[in-house]
């Protein structure tokens, strides 16, 4: 360290010489705002994690980071969409879904506002363990009415999630994934409120998936390939509305399911899918891979998928199962 | 217990964590150590002075408890743990890694040392709270300490607690802030200053005192004076430096540093030298 640094800039230059992470999401809601004033953003002490430091330095009298209370942080913005704001709430999913639960149902989503609920570190994928991993937040959400849930599967979708947010009139959830290393250019993908992507053609399963299970899911259905079975993926963004029509279609065109999500198996995707199906009387094989009703603890993400059974491997062995049944 | 402890010992205690601290973190660059250095003192204080407890027995019902409710200040807190016997010394080496229980932020599956799991700020003062109202009803005598951040002090749930740990009189409640005017955007008075804390806890019914939290025997006077108080919990204002220990580090005022490898190797060296 040179002594003409003083040391504040000595840290800085400490910070620095680490690479950073790229800001898809925070860029995409930077780049609205500029269009539209009606645009706020808050935080709860979590500026750079949850990808807001550029809007911070740049709509300054826009941005509030209101402190370490999440609660306060989504009684205001309530305030604010009252007033004709139209504001984005960011922490992590944990603490902006679970401990402010009270606070959506009656100050967001009772009134309908137009309340962005914007959450990182989505089920089990973070270092930062049990207290930091919401598995439960699709269900828990998912039950409040008014309420829609988007989560996209890679940086590419990014930008379309503040689309949707935005396209929805009232309360949204966004359950966003940093990317952990930077990838290379990104070229942006489109998504549409209460649709599925179909990522890859197949006709002997579906396996819908969301969020980091959705590459999975791929990489299964390429293992499957080799196997000789052809699987569908289907990207499910829009959790909450979900893509009724699309699940319907899978199930009569190939006639066996497998769900895929980075979240507990009971009130996410995999419940989703399984009550569409149900409200038809849709009957066909059908497999949920999630977390099985447990806690977790922090790793690295490749690990942790590995450790509680979401990864590829589990995908494709859940196929397998299904298309057994299908077969007998 | 002042007179009790030769500082000097507990000094070269706090350097030897703080040694650990640069050590845990350095490899990965995940953990706290700017957090980690400022609050050796308190962590040595407490576990190696005034709190009262067994390692063979972790679990002892009349142990004192301390909770840390900054769960994420882990480094300090595990080289703690370990160097007081509670598992062994070479387990550090684990911090951070797969399947080790040293995650970053603490949780209860490591033992019961880990008194409860505060990942989620701004929990563990009502847990405390829980505790020591239980214990007098059972009529122990242990002593419940709390250390709190500054900037999980912005959680209305601490605020709560304290209100009812005021107007209950708990004198078996000793709430310890780390002062260290850091929370993750950086410098507190970015975001939202806590003060005057001082007045604000006094009219929140505890006795308040503040020290210089990196200096041990002012500590230990604290928590003397705590303990005698009788009718009213304590709230220690300690007030740390972040980085205490490594001159190239004292000061930054970082949530999360990051610390390449010539900089861990420097912070060794000085502290090494210490010793
Ligand atoms: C409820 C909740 N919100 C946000 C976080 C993320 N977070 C972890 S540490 C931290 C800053 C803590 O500052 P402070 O309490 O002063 O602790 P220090 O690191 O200075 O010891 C934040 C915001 C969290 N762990 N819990
Ligand atoms: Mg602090």
């Amino acid at each position: 360290m040179s002594d003409t640094l003083t040391q504040l800039e000595a840290a800085d230059f400490i910070n620095r010489s680490f690479k950073p992470l790229p800001r898809s999401y925070g860029d995409a809601l930077l780049a609205a705002a500029h269009n539209d004033p009606r645009i706020v953003a808050l935080c709860a002490d979590l500026v750079t994690p949850t990808e807001t430091d550029r809007f911070r330095d740049e709509l300054p009298d826009r941005f509030h980071n209101v402190g370490i209370a999440e609660a306060n942080m989504i009684g205001m913005a309530g305030g604010m969409a009252r007033s004709g704001e139209i504001p984005f709430c960011h922490s992590f999913c944990a603490f902006i879904t679970k401990r402010v639960l009270d606070q959506i149902t009656m100050q967001a989503a009772y009134p309908n506002l137009p309340v962005k609920i914007v959450g990182f570190l989505p089920g089990v994928a973070t270092l930062l363990g049990v207290s930091h991993q919401a598995i439960e937040d699709v269900a828990i959400m998912r039950a409040v009415p008014n309420m829609a849930i988007f989560e996209p599967s890679g940086p590419e979708y990014h930008a379309a999630m503040v689309k949707l947010a935005l396209d929805w009139d009232g309360p949204a959830y966004l359950r966003m994934k940093r990317p952990e290393t930077t990838p290379d250019a990104i070229e942006p993908q489109s998504l549409e409120i209460g649709k599925g992507v179909i990522r890859r053609e197949g006709r002997d399963l579906t396996i819908i998936s969301a969020g980091l299970c959705v590459s999975e899911a791929l990489q299964a259905a390429h293992t499957l390939a080799v196997e000789g079975v052809e699987a569908r993926v289907v990207d499910m963004a829009s959790l909450k509305p979900i893509d009724q029509g699309l699940i319907l279609e899978s199930a009569a065109s190939t006639g066996a399911i497998v769900t895929a999500e980075n979240h507990s198996i009971i009130g996410g995707l995999g419940s989703a899918v399984a009550e569409v199906l149900m409200d038809k009387g849709v009957g066909l094989p059908f497999k949920r891979v999630g977390i099985q009703d447990r806690f977790c603890e922090g790793g690295t993400t490749p690990y942790l998928m590995n450790k509680f059974d979401l990864d590829a491997v589990a995908i494709a062995k859940a196929a397998r199962g299904v298309m057994q049944k299908k077969k007998g | 217990m002042n007179a009790k402890h030769n500082v000097k010992d507990l000094e070269s205690i706090a350097t030897r964590l703080r040694l650990h601290v640069v050590d845990m973190v350095a490899p990965s660059g995940q953990g706290y150590v700017q957090q980690g250095l400022g609050a050796a003192d308190i962590f040595t204080s407490l576990y190696f002075a005034e709190a009262t407890m067994d390692p063979t027995n972790p679990e002892w019902p009349d142990r004192d408890r301390i909770f840390l409710t900054t769960a994420h200040n882990t480094a300090i807190f595990y080289a703690t743990l370990a160097e007081r016997g509670f598992f062994p010394v070479d387990d550090l080496k684990t911090y951070v890694t797969d399947g080790s229980t040293l995650e970053i932020n603490s949780s209860e599956r490591m033992g019961p040392f880990v008194e409860a799991t505060c990942g989620s700020l701004g929990q563990g003062l009502s847990v405390a709270i829980g505790c020591a109202i239980a214990a007098k009803r059972q009529g122990r005598a242990s002593r419940f300490y709390v250390i709190v951040g500054d900037g999980e002090m912005q959680e209305g749930q601490i605020w709560e607690a304290a209100m009812l740990a005021g107007a209950r009189g708990l004198d078996n409640l000793c709430f310890i802030v780390d002062y260290n005017f850091v929370q993750s955007e950086g410098p507190m008075d970015l975001v939202m200053s806590l003060d005057p804390l001082m007045d604000k806890m006094e009219s929140f019914g505890f006795a308040c005192q503040e020290v210089d939290g990196n200096d041990l025997s002012a500590l230990l006077s604290a928590y003397d004076v705590a303990r005698e108080t009788k009718g009213k919990p304590s709230f220690i204002k300690a007030n740390t430096l972040m980085g205490k220990g490594v001159e190239s580090l004292e000061g930054l005022m970082f949530h999360q540093l990051r610390f390449p490898p010539e900089v861990a190797s420097s912070a060794r060296a000085e502290l090494e030298a210490q010793l």
